[in-house]
């Protein structure tokens, strides 16, 4: 029976419940839903949104070093905190920040398995007092890890014709086209529908159990080895929309079957569907 | 001194002029405040409506039910389920749109320009959510016009006796 390639990488509802006041942890709530963390938190946790947080206002792109190391500050994380991040929806913006974290060397990292619903599902304490912690030293980080862990349009072009695996993690319906964005709601997607030429639909939640845990090792494997061809050396770049998807893909391959060369497309479908001249492809 | 819409019904009216010289973590609190009561506009038992449109939307956080009473003056009351897991903002719209658009007729509710979100909710979450500020409107317009639809197919058949 295959186990996680990094184990620690992911901590147990019960784990966490007995470690709340563990001074070397800080618990990090990132969510889609950008009022929740008010309605009601782990009790220590503190907020992180992915967009104001984590994205520059006025550049496509992530935060400057320095904000980086300001918004960790501001939050009483230091170089050696290890985050444990947790949110809504199976965890994907909880994901998301760690792979953000991860850019800015930020290697202590864990997701609490099956985020915040499952905390709540098993009864666990809810605060909604906000958490603020003293200032913690927090030096600017003199790289960002974008080689190796991020993939930008040039690079999945170039990727394409090495027939290397491209997985887009979207819903069928985005992947073939039919939806360019979710029903219902104003646009904000693509001016087109389909996929990335050579792309292997796996949708995210192939990896999560009913309950928003991940699947076992050996299903993981099963699913992304056997059936997408992926292998621990082997490059790959995962893609959804915006990017938030398939860093729960990225944080699966990385941490839990331990691929050593997963990078993440964040423009994702948003980039590719709209960029002038890019080939696009549909069933 | 406030903006008066006089496209917006009253009761909304009043709302909006609740949220919007609000800083933006007050407007945030209210917020909450608002979803934390989104329970009072559920469907009472024993209530009957003319018509309801249920739907969980793929992709969509949850199944979001939308029912309409039109009164004899086709005066309209609305009331909403929302899934467990329909985000807080729309919860909150969801309260702020049941209480401020009750007594309108379907006409008054499909006029109202979605120009008023940003002032209750304040401009970062519009921002940071723009595609959720917006949907319980939508829906809530969308179910006036399968009633107008539905009155005006009902007047066509009498008309045609």
């Amino acid at each position: 029976m295959k186990t996680y390639s990094h184990p620690e990488s992911l901590v147990e509802t019960a784990w966490l419940a007995d470690h709340l006041q563990d001074p070397g942890i800080r618990i990090v709530e990132s969510n889609e839903d950008v009022l929740l963390y008010d309605t009601g938190h782990i009790p220590g946790a503190v907020h992180i949104d992915w967009r104001a947080d984590l994205n520059d206002p006025w550049i496509r792109d992530y935060i400057a070093p320095d904000q980086f190391a300001a918004l960790c500050r501001k939050n009483g994380i230091s170089e050696t905190t290890t985050c444990i991040f947790y949110g809504d929806k199976s965890n994907w913006w909880a994901c998301y920040a760690l792979w953000a974290f991860r850019l800015y060397g930020h290697t202590r990292v864990k997701i609490l398995n099956g985020g915040r619903d499952k905390w709540i599902r098993e009864g666990r304490p809810m605060v909604r007092e906000k958490s603020s912690y003293p200032e913690a030293p927090y030096p600017v980080p003199t790289t960002r890890h974008d080689k190796e862990i991020r993939a930008f349009y040039d690079e999945v072009l170039a990727f394409l014709p090495t027939g290397g695996p491209l997985i887009d993690v979207r819903s069928p319906g985005e992947f073939t086209g039919e939806l360019l964005h979710m029903p219902e709601y104003p646009q904000e997607g693509a001016l087109r529908g389909g996929h990335i030429p050579g792309a292997k639909s796996m949708p995210w939640k192939t990896a999560v159990r009913e309950d928003g845990t991940f699947k076992s090792a050996d299903e993981l494997a099963h699913i992304y080895e056997q059936g997408c061809g992926l292998s621990t050396d082997r490059e790959a770049i995962v893609y959804c929309r915006i990017g938030e998807r398939s860093s729960h893909t990225w944080f699966v391959l990385t941490y839990l079957l331990g691929h050593k060369k997963v990078r993440n497309y964040d423009g994702s479908w948003t980039e590719w569907g709209n960029r002038v001249g890019a080939p696009i492809e549909r069933p | 001194m406030q903006n008066v819409d006089p496209s917006l019904p009253p009761r909304l009216q009043e709302i909006i002029d609740l949220f919007q010289n609000l800083p933006e973590e007050e407007k945030r609190e209210l917020l909450i405040a608002y979803s934390d009561r989104s329970d009072e506009c559920s469907p009472k038992e024993g209530e009957t409506f003319t018509l309801s449109d249920i739907r969980k939307d793929q992709e969509c956080t949850d199944s979001v039910g939308v029912f309409l009473k039109a009164d004899s003056e086709n005066r309209l009351l609305f009331r909403m389920s929302l899934g467990s897991h329909v985000q807080t903002l729309t919860r909150a719209m969801a309260s702020i749109l049941c209480q401020g658009l009750a007594g309108s007729t379907a006409e008054e509710v499909m006029a109202v320009p979605s120009g008023f979100v940003p002032k209750i909710v304040g401009t970062e979450l519009v921002r940071q959510r723009s595609q959720t500020v917006y949907y319980i409107l939508a829906r809530m317009k969308g179910a006036c016009r399968q009633f107008v639809a539905e009155q005006r197919r009902t007047d066509l058949a009498s008309q045609a006796l």
